[in-house]
């Protein structure tokens, strides 16, 4: 694996950004009084303004009684600022490291959490962001022989299953909380983290099975 | 990885929101699109009443309607397709937003699985002897995180 990065330093910085993320996204300040709001996704992300029609009731550009393409396009355009806005604040945590201080925070826990060495912690936050870059540092971490095949299919396993998540997430699935009520309030009132939390442990159950599966099956033979 | 030069945070934020643009209008705005055109013509041909009928029993274990059932197809073949849908059954009525929630998770853990066994279980060359049980265990996860998530909405 490349040294450099391995050895890279992560400051406090890193660590207040990865902080920062989550709390953000938590929705735990999402209904502060005053200026702590700033510290919410979905406040920041705003609304958009209503159009006054018939009968002085309130609509959004996407109208009512829309359907098929052409609705839905106007419906995926109405979903676009979350996505932006959700990668822009994405792309800015990770500059300041914040997947620098979670790889620091996950490398020790990674053999008793997954059975596979601490030596895969960059590959593992690699596979978060990018299914391919994960699938390449993966074949590389096993002709290297750092892991072993057992433990490559773990890593697999763990990989497999929602894989380029925070992309993925990030992306496709934050459009998800845009959604809004006819009232006009927002529909999925679980805080964006909170999805993402339960499929990064269902990530770590996964690859579980696959290691006991594997050593079920080393038994029998 | 790339060694990074140093950047004014404001053109990382601008990088990032350009990123968004590109995949909403190269893949959510197709993907909702193309769901929304299925949906509709499932519905006007009366198909999509009889998948709710067929799916309903199992999906009302995680207290879905049965045409949630279609999210998870979406999702299996890309997870743009498993949101694009779920937005439209949304549109529709068929689903609520803590109904929305609870597929949420499950639309990534099984998500894109035809692409990702190529372009992961094969580039990383993991034996393909184990690719069924590595199938089985998204779907498995999936159909588990509705469960979980039913007591977070």
């Amino acid at each position: 694996m490349n040294e450099k990065n391995e050895q890279k330093k992560v400051g406090i910085v890193a660590y207040l950004s990865l902080i920062f993320a989550i709390v953000f996204f938590s929705g735990f300040f999402a209904k502060a009084a005053g200026w702590l709001g700033v510290l919410d996704f979905t406040v920041l992300n705003g609304d958009y303004g209503k159009i006054i029609g018939e009968g002085g009731k309130s609509f959004t550009f996407r109208g009512t009684g829309g359907y098929g393409a052409k609705d839905g396009f106007l419906f995926a355009l109405n979903l676009i600022p979350t996505v932006m806005f959700a990668l822009a604040v994405v792309s800015v945590v990770e500059y300041l490291g914040a997947l620098d201080a979670a790889r620091q925070l996950l490398t020790p826990l990674l053999r008793p959490l997954l059975g596979i060495p601490g030596s895969t912690g960059l590959a593992l936050i690699a596979s978060l962001q990018s299914t391919d870059a994960g699938a390449g540092m993966t074949k590389l971490l096993y002709d290297e022989k750092e892991i072993t095949n057992d433990e490559r299919t773990i890593f697999a396993a763990f990989q497999f299953t929602a894989g380029g998540t925070i992309t993925n997430y990030f992306a496709t699935g934050a459009a998800l909380f845009a959604l809004s009520a006819a009232d006009g309030s927002m529909a999925v009132t679980v805080p964006l983290i909170v999805p993402f939390v339960v499929i990064m442990i269902f990530k770590v159950f996964g690859a579980n099975l696959m290691r006991f599966y594997l050593k079920a099956a080393s038994k029998k033979q | 990885m790339e060694i990074k030069e140093k950047k004014m945070i404001t053109d990382v934020f601008v990088d990032g929101a350009r990123k968004g643009w590109n995949i909403g209008i190269s893949s959510v705005m197709p993907n909702v699109m193309m769901a929304f055109v299925i949906i509709h013509a499932l519905k006007i041909t009366g198909i999509l009443d009889i998948l709710g009928k067929v799916f309903g029993p199992v999906m009302a274990v995680f207290g879905l309607p049965g045409e949630a059932a279609t999210v998870l197809m979406g999702a299996w073949l890309s997870m743009g397709g498993g949101v694009g849908v779920a937005v439209s059954l949304f549109t529709q009525g068929v689903i609520d937003g803590a109904q929305v929630a609870i597929l949420t998770p499950a639309i990534f853990l099984m998500g894109a699985q035809i692409q990702y066994a190529g372009r992961l279980l094969g580039a990383a060359e993991v034996e393909s002897r184990h690719y069924g049980i590595l199938f089985g265990i998204c779907i498995l996860n999936a159909f588990l995180s509705m469960f979980v998530m039913r007591f977070f909405v």
